[in-house]
């Protein structure tokens, strides 16, 4: 519990930090959004004062002392008021990315668990039956698959799934015709939508999984406690799943926090083969039109979810690993 | 019928893409139920392999390439897997060497029971908890160490429960792969009498594997001895102490002494004992405690002025480990003198701090209070490019020669890079110094020793090379940690007779850091015991031995094997 405790402060902590510097970071760049405007307006004719400040109003640029800003600032964070984005203008910001999140984080996320569940699980009979073709196969074709670059994969599936073969709609989240509501009919179409870009992210990334669990699986074989639990008359599976692969893991479980943490921004190449209206091709708009504030809670996002991430996995490890815990 | 019957043979390992070599050669043996059998050789002597392969758990590149192995009536070579599985409870049993990583880190004391229980079923549900309670009573370990895991254990606990739980199957055959090597000396002995009583209390036949013939004849009524794969000898403990056959074991045997003896004597070494007194009485002419004064024939001096190492009141504390624990004394108010030409041994158990004090004395770590000086360096204040300094006088040989070398380099890189570094030599010069080198430490020919990578040498040539590494700077003390406890016997005397000889050809001082009295004995003139990070008892190294004043020096000296105790004849 006070192991929980102590993690819980550190992600409090370092989540006010990446909050701070995401204040400080843009105030410490040259320039502004207002100046960026002001240039291209300047190209028409003087821009007046009264100009200026309308599009500093307008923009919703801070005013007072960097300490007010940032008082304020941490409030409109705790409330996710990030403002209004400049690209889909009067758009609130919070409005943009709560519509686009639950389309990443479901279709990605869900996608990335699948991966790591399925390549561990791939990972662990491959090391258990070295040498025989349930070793072989997976490990030769994970790693084939995964030498492939995403977008790559992608265009092909969506060429020869989507347009010659035509069995798989190639963009969006859903037909245009439907309307988001919880009936079986809808989800059936986003889950239809998701089938192409969901298939790429896990053929890409289950090889890297299968072979991490593989080596370290058997790595673990090799220790002292798997053979001393054979020479005990232990059954096999017993050995397999109690003895080394619970052990071997431990390392990739690392990696696995590392990839939740990256599925709220780690998916925008393939997003946007699929135009797939998820964080990743809102981030893409946002970077394409500097769209500021739009970034800026893009960015913060992202940071925060991968300190999430790595908050649950460090829990998980802690129950999953005693050594930890102390 | 007997228990076991090997009959003749062979085990072979064959690596892909690499010529197959016969570890197991032919061999036969016949175990009779309740023997105490210890089967001893050096490393590569394939006694291990026959371990396992009776035992049925070796793993491929190795094959059991003929032979039968005839368990209480069945051929086990010839078991399927489940057969062999089913059969592990009362049947055979293994304890392997590193007890410490026999357990699995993740799963606790408990759990271990439990699984060996579950896969057997011939406990109740029940009374698992009551019945390894019991098994841990057995091997003296409280029940509560039952809810913990492997990694809050020490490493003789650890091993205690790799027995209670090989004890768990009710084996009649018991297997001890080298149970104690990994332990701490005192430990060791203490493990060692619990599988003694253990065997003589349940009557199952024991097999103890070691290199250490000294621990096999102590305990085991019978010794087996193999050499390069082959039964060398076979016979009863007593007969292969007093009148060992062949000349392997007698090779073997002439390696043990007596640390205590008037006269130790190990080939190619003597160290007699100079004038003793008996406890009690005033040592003669001793010098004052922890000075340490010249050998007898001071070497002639390379160098005009040669420095002692002065360490003076020095402690070092570590951090706490965790938070809300307390600092760890590594070291605690140690003080003495290194005399020019000198042999000093710090011993003591690990954790006695005698590696901290050497990490002091090559600069490595800073003492937390006391002075540390070589000459006019103040070792403890120096800065980074000072060290340079400290270190072409002050050379370290380290314990490991397997991990010592680089294995990508030949030996000529490996000792040309310190002779460039210390000598400035350059080209020819300096090549002609690493072959002189070579010559020294008994290499030759020097030219065909310094082409080749380490794992082309031995375990003894290796860490010749090492020493040969120390010396390219011409230093006037040699910081030597352990460096024989990784090597097999026969070639512990040669390496430290080598660094006998450089001590009188050179006059280099030696700090001689060991948990091995009897090797601390045949090299060194004083000694300090340490205990917890003090100083329990120093003097000159034959009257400590031999009438050692304190408690702890009389507990390890009684935990080095000695089978002339056991059968009261001389080694």
């Amino acid at each position: 519990m006070r192991y929980v405790l102590r993690r819980l402060g550190l992600l409090v902590l370092t989540l006010w930090a990446a909050v701070t510097l995401n204040f400080v970071i843009p105030r410490l760049m040259p320039g502004s959004p207002t100046d960026a405007a002001i240039a291209k307006l300047a190209q028409n004719g003087p821009v007046t004062p009264a100009v200026q400040a309308a599009i500093e109003a307008q923009l919703g640029v801070p005013g007072g002392s960097w300490w007010n800003q940032y008082v304020d600032y941490l409030g409109n964070v705790l409330t996710l008021d990030f403002g209004v984005s400049y690209t889909f203008f009067p758009q609130q910001v919070s409005g943009l990315v709560a519509g686009a999140l639950p389309w990443t984080l479901i279709m990605v996320g869900l996608v990335t668990v699948l991966a790591f569940v399925l390549g561990t699980l791939i990972g662990v009979g491959a090391a258990w039956r070295r040498g025989t073709w349930v070793d072989s196969l997976p490990t030769v074709g994970g790693s084939f698959l995964s030498a492939f670059p995403y977008f790559w994969t992608a265009l092909l599936i969506v060429f020869f799934l989507g347009y010659v073969a035509g069995w798989f709609p190639t963009s969006g989240a859903y037909s245009a015709t439907a309307t988001p509501n919880l009936s079986w009919q809808f989800l059936g179409d986003a889950l239809y939508h998701a089938a192409l870009p969901a298939a790429t992210i896990l053929l890409t990334s289950l090889g890297g999984w299968i072979l991490g669990m593989r080596n370290a699986m058997i790595n673990t074989l090799g220790e002292d406690y798997v053979t001393f639990a054979e020479a005990n008359g232990l059954r096999g599976r017993t050995v397999a799943v109690r003895y080394a692969a619970r052990n071997a893991i431990l390392p990739n479980l690392t990696g696995f926090g590392m990839a939740l943490g990256g599925v709220v921004g780690g998916s925008l190449l393939v997003e946007q083969v699929f135009a797939y209206p998820g964080v990743g091709y809102l981030l893409y708009n946002a970077v394409t039109n500097q769209d500021f504030p739009l970034m800026q809670a893009l960015f913060l996002m992202i940071t925060v979810s991968v300190l999430v991430a790595n908050f649950l996995v460090d829990i998980l490890y802690g129950i999953l690993d005693p050594r930890t815990r102390r | 019928m007997s228990l076991l019957e090997i009959q003749d043979l062979s085990v072979v390992y064959e690596p892909r893409g690499a010529a197959p070599t016969l570890a197991v050669k032919d061999v036969s043996l016949t175990l009779e139920q309740g023997e105490f059998v210890g089967l001893v050789g050096e490393s590569g002597s394939g006694k291990s392999t026959l371990g396992f392969a009776v035992t049925r758990l070796h793993k491929p590149p190795a094959r059991i390439a003929a032979g039968r192995i005839v368990f209480d009536g069945v051929d086990v070579a010839q078991l399927d897997a489940e057969e062999l599985r089913v059969q592990r409870r009362g049947g055979f049993a293994m304890v392997l060497q590193s007890g410490m990583n026999a357990l699995n880190p993740v799963r606790t004391v408990g759990n271990h029971f439990t699984d060996v229980f579950a896969a057997h079923g011939h406990v109740p549900t029940a009374a698992r908890r009551r019945r390894a309670t019991e098994l841990l009573d057995k091997v003296q370990l409280p029940s509560t160490v039952l809810d913990r895991y492997p990694g809050e254990l020490s490493g003789g606990m650890r091993q205690r429960v790799s027995i209670a739980l090989a004890l768990s199957l009710e084996p009649r055959l018991m297997v001890f792969d080298e149970p104690t090597t990994a332990l701490d000396v005192l430990v060791q002995h203490a493990v060692m009498d619990t599988i003694r009583e253990l065997q003589a209390a349940e009557g199952f036949t024991a097999v103890l594997i070691s290199h250490d013939l000294g621990v096999v004849l102590e305990s085991a009524q019978r010794v087996v001895v193999m050499h390069d794969g082959e039964v060398v000898e076979d016979g009863a403990a007593r007969q292969v102490f007093e009148a060992p056959a062949h000349p392997y074991t007698q090779m073997l045997l002439s390696h043990y002494a007596d640390p205590r003896a008037e006269v130790v004597e190990l080939p190619g070494l003597e160290r007699r004992a100079p004038a003793v007194t008996e406890p009690g009485a005033a040592p003669a002419s001793a010098p004052a405690a922890g000075t340490v004064p010249a050998a007898g024939t001071p070497a002639t001096g390379r160098r005009a002025a040669r420095d002692a190492i002065v360490v003076d009141h020095v402690s070092k504390v570590y951090p706490p480990p965790r938070r809300g624990e307390q600092p760890v004394t590594a070291v605690d108010d140690v003080s003495f003198r290194l005399e020019p030409g000198a042999a000093m041994a710090l011993v003591g158990q690990s954790g006695s701090g005698k590696s901290t004090i050497a990490k002091m004395v090559t600069g490595v770590e800073r003492p937390t209070s006391g002075t540390v000086t070589f000459g006019d360096l103040q070792v403890d204040r120096l800065r980074r490019h000072q060290l340079k300094r400290l270190h072409t006088d002050v050379q370290m040989v380290f314990q490991d020669p397997y991990s010592a070398l680089n294995p990508l380099h030949t030996v000529e890189y490996t000792l040309t890079r310190p002779v460039e570094n210390y000598t400035g030599l350059r080209g020819e010069a300096a090549r002609e110094r690493v072959l002189g080198l070579l010559e020294k430490v008994g290499l030759t020919p020097v030219e065909q020793f310094a082409a080749k990578l380490p794992h082309q040498l031995s375990g003894g040539q290796r860490q010749r090379v090492v020493i040969a590494r120390a010396l390219a700077s011409d230093p006037q003390v040699l910081i030597a940690d352990e460096p024989v406890s990784m090597l097999d016997v026969s070639l512990r005397a040669g390496v430290l007779a080598l660094l006998e000889e450089l001590r009188a050809e050179t006059g280099v001082s030696l700090l001689y850091i060991t948990h091995d009295l009897l090797s601390a004995r045949v090299i060194t003139d004083r000694i300090m015991v340490l205990h917890h990070g003090r100083v329990v008892e120093s003097g000159g190294t034959a009257q400590v031995l031999r009438f050692p004043e304190d408690e702890y020096t009389t507990r390890l000296l009684d935990a080095i094997p000695q089978p002339a105790r056991r059968f009261g004849g001389v080694a």
